[in-house]
């Protein structure tokens, strides 16, 4: 095959891509494909075969929706773009039929778009009802059946069509409805509108102002801004379709490695794997030293057990992590970069290394890229399990193939590093967010966010929350934002006790603080950290004690026995935890529990151990009530304390059950603590 | 065993081929049996036997020859798959975990003597890291995700059910070597929590009562290919 040169990325800049009229692409993620994404593959491409439709058949990776998997995206001519989620291969074969050939939406399965219109541009052909409010499934259908009367009154029934959604991107706004194609979105709508939506807009082309959902979309997504988009197996479609390559080229003929630098310098992108260090800083100085060899390292080795970004940017779109990563070896002067990446992951490794292996057929890995002065390597190295790994010098111990043990610091990785010389390690959001920038400028960039934390950032959220998924929001936006607004809210509609974020080295933010802007510096004002962007939401009925344990459990096993605080420290902690949880805790354990995590954070050698403690201490500053009941009566006690707190009422005033506890157990005032 | 030895070792002139089809177990039986009744183990009998056991000792020899020049000849292609590269040694050690399922002891020896790296320090790193294994997996994996999104969803009432159903803790393999048991951090399917991993096949939204079932199909799906 050809090597690409700066010409041919110039003519592919200046050819408009056309989209074939008709495809299906189906979204092959980890997730999609372990609740059945490939039996949806196959059971298209067989009926495509046996009845000789000629729609083209695509893989993406994941836009997102988890709580959908398997995700669908089905583009028809005169038809609206639409993604269906539960797709089973009974669902598909009905898309083939319903949508395809007899252009009626599929019930129960559209994800409405998230894009949404103020003006009807067509003439609507479909409208899409959801309800969200309580009791949702019933109003749906009487929604639905009232359109379909009204339409059916105007003589417009076999014109429109009305289909109920799986999920519409809005919740607890009443009933909400889509007008397609333009995306036109009515929210608390209620039964006499019903006439006016069909008179108005459907009929005359109007918009009801009074109906109109005005707030556009809270995400913005740049990291994750060809997830779903494109094909991730496929280096063509990366280049045509979604101009990739388009920074580098920009950079490596246009820029200076020091022009690149001040362009990150103006974006003032900080690392996305938590510790928010400043992108540009990080590369100046791994430059600024003088060494026969310079590394750049990717970072993916996601070890936060609830978080999944990094995996879905690595599956879904490796060529913009591979592209920011040969900048970042442009603008440092780096000639070999690294990809680490954990074991468990495998079909996130093996699309970055069909990445690796088109790049460097086409030329835009390996000597002289694109025609420049320019050489750049890329390798993968896989990680095997062991969290630690993730801290930057145990990174690289481990790269170099040995026990990831963490080394102190300094020396920094920018100045020793791999093999002793300057590394620059990058988190993949990170990398992904570089192409975006130079394409765009840093200037763009920096205009999402707040003052300190600039930009957008990706969150995974999952735990007890309706809609698990991965969202990618500016900072500064608000956690009820996240959860409310993107996500739809707790699980069940229970009440909602806490957050986590920053897995094992963040902490808890409890209810009260849920309108708090997300950024670098407010999350750790409230002990917690933003962390690479796992999520977790908790509702009433977990236990705050319990969380606190199973983190610091993850924790001590993967304690890597280095340095005594940590290795010991720790165990010691889970021990005391494990007493309280167990109803054998007593009253000087809080201050014990104070006092070793102190030391585990002042004196440990890595972040792990220094952070170990962190989920502990910002339990017991918002929850020490929960760990008191849990010592005054044992866990039953606690969790009917923990209930009657879900009320609203203060704690009901009962006495603890002495019978239950050991009879050591001083008393202790529930309200004294408090 | 031992009666059907007795019958055939009347006591001497024993034709050679009834030793050969001994067993040590069997030989050795007959020898005490011998002495007992004899007081001593005759010339004829004794020789008889050590040129049997050399015939037999000869072929384990040729086994065991076979095997070593397999493992030797494997390691050295995962060596020289990545001989020119530095820091490898991980890298070696997934390629064999790949192949074996574990590291076996005999191939992480020959792996020292063919990258001229101690023993104990291959032994460092594969004890270090969580993913390599030092003991063959079972005919079948029972995989448990016990992520935060899955431990919040309850994934440790499928751990406790799991363990009931298997007789086995976390880590462990059944004693008939069908059943591996493993909890793991987080296999990134959070949106499906709580999420179990049966065999390679990932199912989402598991109910602990769901568990037995996913065993006894493995069971009848043997019986059905046995």
């Amino acid at each position: 095959m050809s090597k690409l040169t700066r010409e041919d990325l110039e003519t592919i800049a200046t050819q408009p891509y056309v989209d074939p009229l008709e495809w299906i692409r189906v979204q092959l993620d980890t997730g999609g494909i372990a609740a059945g994404a490939e039996t949806a593959f196959s059971a298209l491409a067989n009926a495509r075969n046996e009845r000789h439709l000629s729609f083209s058949l695509l893989r993406a990776g994941s836009v997102g929706y988890s709580f959908a998997d398997p995700v669908v995206e089905v583009q028809s001519a005169g038809m609206p773009r639409i993604h269906y989620g539960c797709v089973t291969p009974e669902v598909a074969e009905a898309i083939l039929d319903q949508h395809m050939a007899g252009h009626r939406l599929l019930e129960d399965h559209v994800i409405a778009t998230r894009a949404r219109s103020m003006e009807l541009t067509a003439p609507v052909t479909h409208v899409l009802v959801c309800d969200t409010g309580p009791e949702a499934s019933s109003k749906t259908q009487f929604f639905q059946f009232s359109f379909n009367e009204e339409l059916k009154r105007r003589g417009l029934a076999d014109r429109v069509q009305v289909a109920r959604a799986l999920d519409i991107g809005i919740y607890n706004q009443g009933a909400v409805v889509q007008l397609l194609p333009s995306a036109v979105t009515y929210v608390n709508v209620l039964a006499p509108d019903v006439a006016r939506i069909v008179a108005e807009s459907v009929e005359n082309g109007k918009v009801l102002d009074d109906l109109l959902c005005k707030k556009p979309d809270k995400q913005v997504r740049i990291a994750l801004r060809h997830c779903g988009n494109v094909d991730p197996g496929r280096l063509d479609d990366y280049l045509r379709r979604v101009g990739g390559y388009q920074a580098l080229r920009h950079s490596l003929f246009d820029l200076t490695p020091e022009q690149v630098i001040a362009e990150m310098k103006a974006s003032l992108l900080r690392g996305r794997g938590g510790a928010g260090f400043p992108t540009w800083m990080k590369w100046q100085l791994t430059r600024a030293q003088a060494a026969p060899q310079h590394y750049v390292i990717c970072n993916g080795d996601e070890g936060d057990p609830g978080a999944f970004m990094d995996r879905s940017v690595l599956e879904s779109d490796p060529h913009a992590v591979l592209e920011g990563m040969i900048i970042a070896g442009y603008a440092m002067g780096a000639s070999k970069g690294y990809f680490y990446i954990r074991a468990e992951y495998p079909k996130a490794v093996e699309r970055i290394d069909k990445a690796i292996q088109e790049a460097r057929e086409q030329g835009l890995l390996g000597e002289k890229i694109l025609g420049s002065d320019f050489s750049f390597d890329a390798k993968i190295r896989l990680g095997a399990g062991a969290f630690v790994c993730g801290e930057e010098t145990a990174l690289i111990a481990s790269i170099e193939g040995k026990r990831g043990s963490p080394s102190p610091r300094p020396p920094y990785p920018s100045v020793r590093g791999l093999w002793g010389m300057p590394t620059a390690i990058n988190n993949v959001e990170t990398l992904a967010c570089v192409p975006a920038i130079l394409a765009k400028g840093g200037a763009w960039f920096s205009s999402f966010g707040t003052a300190t934390s600039k930009g957008t950032k990706v969150f995974a959220v999952t735990g007890k929350v309706r809609n698990a998924q991965l969202v990618e929001v500016p900072m500064g936006t608000t956690l009820r934002e996240i959860i409310y607004d993107i996500c739809g809210g707790v699980l069940d509609d229970k009440e909602i006790k806490a957050v986590q974020t920053g897995g094992p080295s963040g902490g808890v933010i409890p209810v009260q603080h849920l309108d708090t802007p997300v950024s670098y510096e407010s999350l750790q004002q409230l002990g917690s950290i933003m962390g690479s962007g796992g999520m977790l939401v908790m509702d009433k009925t977990d236990s705050m004690v319990e969380v606190a344990k199973f983190y610091l459990k993850f924790c001590v096993d993967e304690s890597c026995g280095k340095c005594a605080p940590c290795r010991i420290g720790g165990y010691q902690l889970l021990q005391i935890l494990d007493k309280i949880s167990r109803g054998r805790g007593n009253a000087d354990d809080i201050a014990l529990i104070r006092r070793i995590c102190l030391s585990m954070q002042r004196a440990s050698l890595c972040g792990l151990g220094q952070t170990a403690s962190n989920p502990v201490l910002s339990t017991l500053r918002y929850f020490n009530e929960e760990y008191q009941a849990f010592i005054a009566g044992g866990p039953a006690y606690a969790r009917k304390m923990s209930r009657a707190a879900t009320g609203g009422a203060p704690a009901a005033p009962t006495a603890p059950p002495r019978s239950a506890t050991p009879p050591a157990i001083p008393a202790v005032s529930m309200g004294a603590e408090l | 065993m031992k009666s059907a030895a007795h019958e055939s070792v009347p006591g001497a002139g024993h034709r050679p081929i009834e030793f050969a089809r001994q067993d040590e177990g069997s030989l050795l039986d007959l020898l005490q049996d011998l002495e007992k009744r004899h007081g001593f183990v005759p010339r004829d009998v004794s020789d008889e036997i050590a040129r049997v056991l050399e015939v037999k000792l000869e072929r384990i020899r040729r086994i065991q020859g076979k095997l070593e020049s397999t493992t030797r000849r494997d390691v050295q292609q995962h060596v020289e798959r990545w001989r020119a590269e530095e820091g490898n040694l991980i890298m070696i050690l997934h390629a064999i975990q790949n192949q074996y399922g574990y590291v076996p002891r005999e191939v992480a020896m020959e792996l020292s003597r063919e990258l001229g790296v101690k023993l104990a320090r291959i032994y460092e790193v594969i004890t270090f890291y969580h993913y390599f294994k030092l003991q063959p997996p079972g005919a079948h994996n029972i995989t448990v995700c016990n992520g935060t999104a899955c431990y919040l969803k309850g994934s440790t009432d499928l751990l406790g059910e799991t363990r009931t159903q298997l007789g086995i803790a976390e880590g462990q393999t059944t004693t008939d070597r069908q059943f591996h048991f493993e909890v793991v951090r987080c296999i990134g399917c959070c949106g499906m929590a709580p999420a179990m991993v049966v065999d390679g096949k990932t199912c989402g939204h598991v109910k602990a009562t769901d568990i037995a079932g996913f065993i006894s199909t493995i069971k009848a799906q043997k019986g059905a290919t046995k």
